[in-house]
């Protein structure tokens, strides 16, 4: 005989994972997410850049010969007069470049378009002035190998942090560790979100479909509390899972075909290469990050649970979704300020507000997320993590009693000390 | 008597009111047992209180001669008032879901499902959704959940309500035989002559008092009150003066269509009728001469209004 616990479960979970609206976002996120990674870089490839001619008027006869042409844009010396090349419909756009360019560039340089101007070609146009300017004012200080001697006093840095309290030179990258803290974040965030008011609003339905009578009169409700609880959860990590799956598989069959056009604008990552680096060595000590991972799993499970069941507290207090959505935010509220915090937390990680923030059960999950990585005393995380699932149980217990009461409220909008009152009903 | 529940001064309060206040009942087994009374006397409660759905403030409920817990749920069967069931769910999956937190077996509540579903005649019914059936559908679906799992117990909260008279009928078979089958049944209800059809016992209560307690017949016996009724032909203030020693009072009616008067007389007891039989019999021609036996719905009135006159003249409160 299976225990009413996984009934509850089992019901819940299969009855979620059937419906039509749980196939279609499942399917159709992951291809939307891959359409938001790819259509940019499709967008580049199918769009041919329309070129673009730029008429010069250079009265310093020193600066057109240093402007470079680009895929799109060609300059080309004009030798008549401005009012002419205004004239003249066949000329898109005229830079007049007037004599005191060099020095006093602002009052000197006047760009003509003819219909609006694009921001990519304006911005390269003033990139290349600033350039040729730039090169004709330390020319004119008549140093010789001036440039190289820049060049030599440019500093790029890049060094590695290790740690020295600890036996084993475990360097830690805080790119790394910063970058899975935020990520972690954030899907805690919208997991509690998502899939508590979902816990919330199932215990609604129940409510309104009067189906509640029945089923409380056959097992207790802190087991149909539990039940809902973690069936919404096993939903969630069937619709995650299914997701990344489907992620990164389309990112390996569809990325390399616009692959070529990516790497034409990969520049950008270049300066954080050094950290790239030390982050991916890091990735393959599978130690650390295997213990990273349960420690941050533990957590983001707390997490869920813990908000959820206050969720489903809300959900036993109403019986209809606009009161529910008005307590909602009291659950919301922690929930952003942990959020906020957490930045603050990793700027941060050993603060004393980092320490109390682990502790509370609304804000430990969010905190130590964006600390753990910064090797966190191990006690401190148990007792955060005991407190976290007592404050769960606890948390069911409360919304199991508030159910019980609730359930002879209909049509009635509950204050909030009346819910605390009905906590202390037997 | 062999009692299968008995409820022992039970007490329950809500914030502003005492839903239940000192109820005692004692539900026989093998019964069908009719808790009646007024909207919000306090019937519901005592239900859920039955049912371990709530607890009471004070007082005690013994289930088969031990105190009512948790696993005792499994040999109740109950019929909320309040009819739902999961409306986006197939109705035989449903069945068998709320047949398995009763703690049936899958293939074992899936048999019993099947029985029954043939019995109604609404094996076509199994794979569709609820939300597609009509609401006396839906309500038949829901008595078969209720006593799917042969509970000891079953407790119907205004069975028929949403029943046409034939599904109403086909119910009332069912109950009746349940119970001889040996289930003990209670329920709840408006319908006073479902009442008189079907209980054995009831406890009438009002104000979240226990008014009125035992068995239909001697209940009905009780309030009968040697009320009598005649009808005749002759002259009414003869038989008056006539029966003037056997009678506490004589309420006079109208001619009826066949040109009989009638009268209404409460005996001073019920020895009292062959002696008034042939005082009356001297004085006029007696056509018929019957013994009021009250109807339940006319005790449920008086009860209730007496008991809400000796409470004086507040409102009953609601629940």
């Amino acid at each position: 005989m299976k225990s009413p616990l996984n009934l509850i479960i089992s019901r819940e979970y299969l009855q979620r994972v059937r419906r039509k609206s749980f196939i279609i976002t499942t399917l159709l996120v992951p291809i939307l997410m891959i359409g938001l990674m790819v259509a940019p870089a499709l967008v580049a490839m199918l769009s041919t850049p329309e070129a673009k001619t730029i008429a010069v008027i250079d009265d310093t006869g020193a600066i057109f010969n240093r402007l470079n042409d680009s895929n799109e844009i060609t300059f080309e010396s004009y030798t008549q007069p401005l009012d002419s090349a205004r004239a003249n419909a066949d000329v898109e756009a005229i830079l007049a470049i007037g004599k005191n360019a060099v020095d006093q560039p602002n009052q000197s340089i006047t760009m003509y378009y003819r219909g609006a101007p694009t921001l990519s070609t304006d911005e390269y146009v003033q990139q290349q002035l600033k350039d040729a300017i730039e090169a004709l004012r330390l020319e004119s200080y008549n140093i010789t190998n001036l440039r190289q001697i820049l060049d030599e006093i440019n500093v790029d840095l890049s060094y590695p942090t290790v740690r020295i309290d600890k036996e084993e030179d475990t360097g830690t990258s805080s790119m790394l560790s910063y970058f899975i803290s935020l990520i972690m974040d954030l899907m805690l965030y919208t997991f509690i979100l998502i899939y508590g008011q979902m816990v919330m609003s199932s215990i609604i339905e129940e409510k309104n479909n009067r189906v509640l009578e029945i089923v409380v009169s056959s097992v207790n409700p802190s087991t149909l509390m539990m039940g809902k609880v973690l069936g919404i959860g096993l939903v969630a990590i069937t619709q995650i899972l299914i997701w990344g799956v489907l992620i990164s598989a389309c990112t390996m069959w569809v990325v390399p075909l616009v692959g070529t056009s990516l790497s034409s604008g990969a520049g950008v990552g270049v300066e954080a290469n050094a950290e790239l680096l030390a982050a991916v060595s890091q990735l393959s000590d599978l130690g650390y990050v295997a213990s990273l991972m349960s420690c941050m799993l533990l957590y983001f499970v707390g997490g869920y649970l813990f908000y959820s069941a206050i969720y489903a507290a809300i959900g036993s207090a109403v019986d209809n979704i606009q009161d529910a959505s008005q307590l909602s935010t009291i659950p919301t509220l922690p929930v952003i300020i942990a959020l906020v915090a957490s930045m603050s937390v990793m700027q941060n990680p050993g603060s004393s507000l980092a320490f109390w923030l682990s502790m509370i059960p609304f804000t430990s999950p969010m905190t130590m997320m964006s600390r753990i990585a910064f090797d966190v005393p191990i006690w401190e995380i148990i007792v955060s993590l005991v407190i976290l699932y007592a404050s769960f149980v606890g948390m069911i217990w409360l919304s199991a009693k508030i159910y019980r009461v609730g359930i002879f409220m209909y049509g009635k909008k509950p204050s909030f000390v009346e819910i605390i009152r009905w906590a202390k009903y037997k | 008597m062999d009692n299968i529940i008995t409820a022992e001064h039970i007490t329950k309060d809500f914030i502003r009111h005492r839903a239940l206040d000192d109820v005692s009942v004692s539900v026989p087994r093998g019964k069908v047992y009719g808790l009646l009374g007024p909207n919000g006397a306090g019937k519901t409660t005592l239900i859920r209180i039955i049912n371990h759905i709530t607890a009471p403030d004070s007082g005690s409920v013994t289930f088969n001669g031990h105190p009512l817990s948790q696993k005792d749920i499994y040999n109740i069967g109950y019929l909320p008032e309040e009819r739902g069931l999961y409306k986006k769910m197939k109705v035989g999956e449903q069945a068998i879901f709320f047949a398995r937190l009763k703690g049936l077996g899958k293939a074992e509540a899936e048999k019993a499902l099947r029985q029954w579903f043939e019995r109604l005649d609404i094996t076509q019914w199994w794979d569709k959704k609820i939300e597609e059936l009509s609401k006396g559908m839906a309500q038949k679906v829901q008595f078969i959940v209720t006593v799917l799992h042969e509970p000891e117990l079953l407790i119907f909260d205004e069975p028929f309500s949403g029943f046409d008279p034939i599904n109403a009928g086909i119910l009332k078979e069912e109950i009746l035989r349940l119970r001889d089958k040996g289930t003990t049944v209670i329920f709840s209800t408006h319908n006073m002559e479902s009442v008189e059809e079907l209980c054995d016992e009831i406890t009438l209560i009002n104000r979240s008092h226990n008014i009125l307690s035992g068995n239909v017949a001697e209940v009905r016996e009780r309030f009968a009150h040697n009320l009598y009724t005649l009808s005749f032909v002759g002259n009414p203030q003869s038989l008056q003066a006539a029966v003037e020693p056997f009678v506490d009072s004589f309420d006079l009616g109208a001619i009826d269509s066949y040109g009989l008067s009638q009268a209404t007389v409460r005996l001073k007891d019920s020895g009292a009728a062959r002696p008034f039989i042939a005082a009356a019999n001297d004085s006029v021609a007696l056509s018929a001469f019957n013994r009021v036996i009250p109807s339940m719905n006319d005790i449920f009135v008086s009860a209730v209004k007496a008991s809400n006159e000796a409470a004086g003249t507040a409102p009953v409160p609601q629940a």
